[in-house]
């Protein structure tokens, strides 16, 4: 399955380092946002998205409006969502899983964490 | 006999006016300490006024300077990341050619095969094939070339992982700045305490942070597993209770 990810966070770094992570693993094919409002917009105009890494803190629309958002949404709503975040504590981790997030990391991240949730969700997914 | 009751009266009140003058005379001395000490609480209170005001006028100094120290970083994380792409490009590049060269190698072990058999036999000949064979065969040197490359390529991307810490930090200060603003406001209000009670008021300074800033206060840059062992075992958990559900819907 050929993945095109979109990658949401409000840091130009941490873009740049997941980017860098996915081409280590094999992937080569990305799109950037730099908050969920962007992501959405993103997600309207290219249909081929099909996987999604977005940060929590974000300005204008967090990752967790983002989810609730692509999950309310027919036409992207299957979409998986993997969360990669800073923010580590039960109650957020929580909160996410019920907004329907497929997956969640907690940052700093390594590459085979990355990697590990990647195929987990692609799994199930299948 | 009424002007003797009235002469009375009047001593009485005399009296009672004696003893008011005379609880007057030592309250007198207590109500001066008290002017005394209120007199000298306005300068107090003037000092400590211009003392907050003259800390919360320093603060959007030290708010700004954390802002800049967040912008630096991250400028400075992007220019190690562009010099590390630079490194992986050229890392690629040195692992292509020595793959060719491994794969000429091969190819010029294979001819001079050929040329051992077709030529081959003579004494001298085959010296010649032996001492070329010894300065040609350079794989030995290109194997640990490859390994090199692929350990300076693994090392160069660790850096960019230790790279997570120029956001994690910044949320961190953007944490520390929100804490800041919260005393600069309780400062201000403390000002505007004094305001009323006509005591001289400094300019408070307002703070200029950045109202789209999200950050986790908790943020922290840790290569400890624990909260990603423990986000794992809530998303086992959601995931199982999830399928499990799925299957009692399609049994009821």
């Amino acid at each position: 399955m050929d993945l095109k990810f979109l990658i949401v966070d409000d840091s130009m770094t941490m873009r740049r380092i997941v980017i860098n992570s996915l081409r280590n693993l094999g992937y080569g094919n990305f799109v950037e946002a730099g908050d969920g409002k962007e992501a959405l917009d993103k997600l309207a105009v290219d249909t081929t998205i099909n996987f999604i890494i977005t940060d929590w803190n974000m300005p204008v629309f967090s990752g967790l409006e983002l989810i609730k958002a692509i999950r309310s949404d027919p036409k992207v709503a299957h979409i998986p969502v993997l969360m990669v975040t800073t923010r580590g504590i039960k109650e957020d981790i929580i909160e996410a899983l019920k907004a329907k997030v497929n997956n969640y990391i907690v940052k700093p991240f390594t590459p085979h964490i990355l990697k590990e949730k990647i195929e987990q969700i692609l799994a199930i997914a299948s | 006999m009424k002007s003797a009751t009235n002469l009375s009266e009047l001593f009485e009140k005399l009296d009672d006016l004696k003893t008011v003058f005379r609880y007057g005379e030592k309250l007198i001395p207590v109500i001066q300490g008290l002017v005394d000490f209120m007199r000298d609480t306005v300068p107090l209170l003037e000092n400590i006024n211009s003392s907050i005001s003259e800390s919360t006028s320093k603060i959007p100094k030290a708010t700004n300077q954390i802002s800049n120290v967040t912008s630096a970083t991250e400028l400075a994380t992007t220019e190690i990341l562009d010099i590390i792409d630079i490194i992986s490009n050229d890392i690629s590049t040195a692992e292509t050619a020595i793959s060719s060269l491994i794969k000429i190698e091969k190819e010029k072990v294979e001819i001079l095969s050929v040329i051992k058999t077709l030529v081959g036999g003579n004494e001298k000949v085959d010296a010649l094939f032996e001492r070329y064979e010894k300065i040609n065969y350079v794989n030995p040197i290109l194997a640990p070339l490859t390994e090199l490359l692929e350990k300076t390529r693994t090392n160069v991307y660790n850096i960019t992982l230790s790279l997570q810490v120029q956001d994690i930090t910044a949320q961190q200060l953007a944490s520390v700045n929100h804490l800041i603003e919260s005393v600069q406001e309780r400062l201000t209000s403390l000002v505007i305490d004094f305001e009323v009670t006509n005591v001289s008021v400094l300019d408070s300074s307002v703070i200029q942070v950045p109202q789209n800033t999200t950050f986790d206060p908790n943020a922290r840059y840790s290569k400890s597993v624990d909260q990603q062992d423990a986000a794992d075992e809530l998303v086992k958990d959601h995931h199982n209770r999830t399928s499990q559900d799925e299957i009692d819907k399609l049994f009821s």
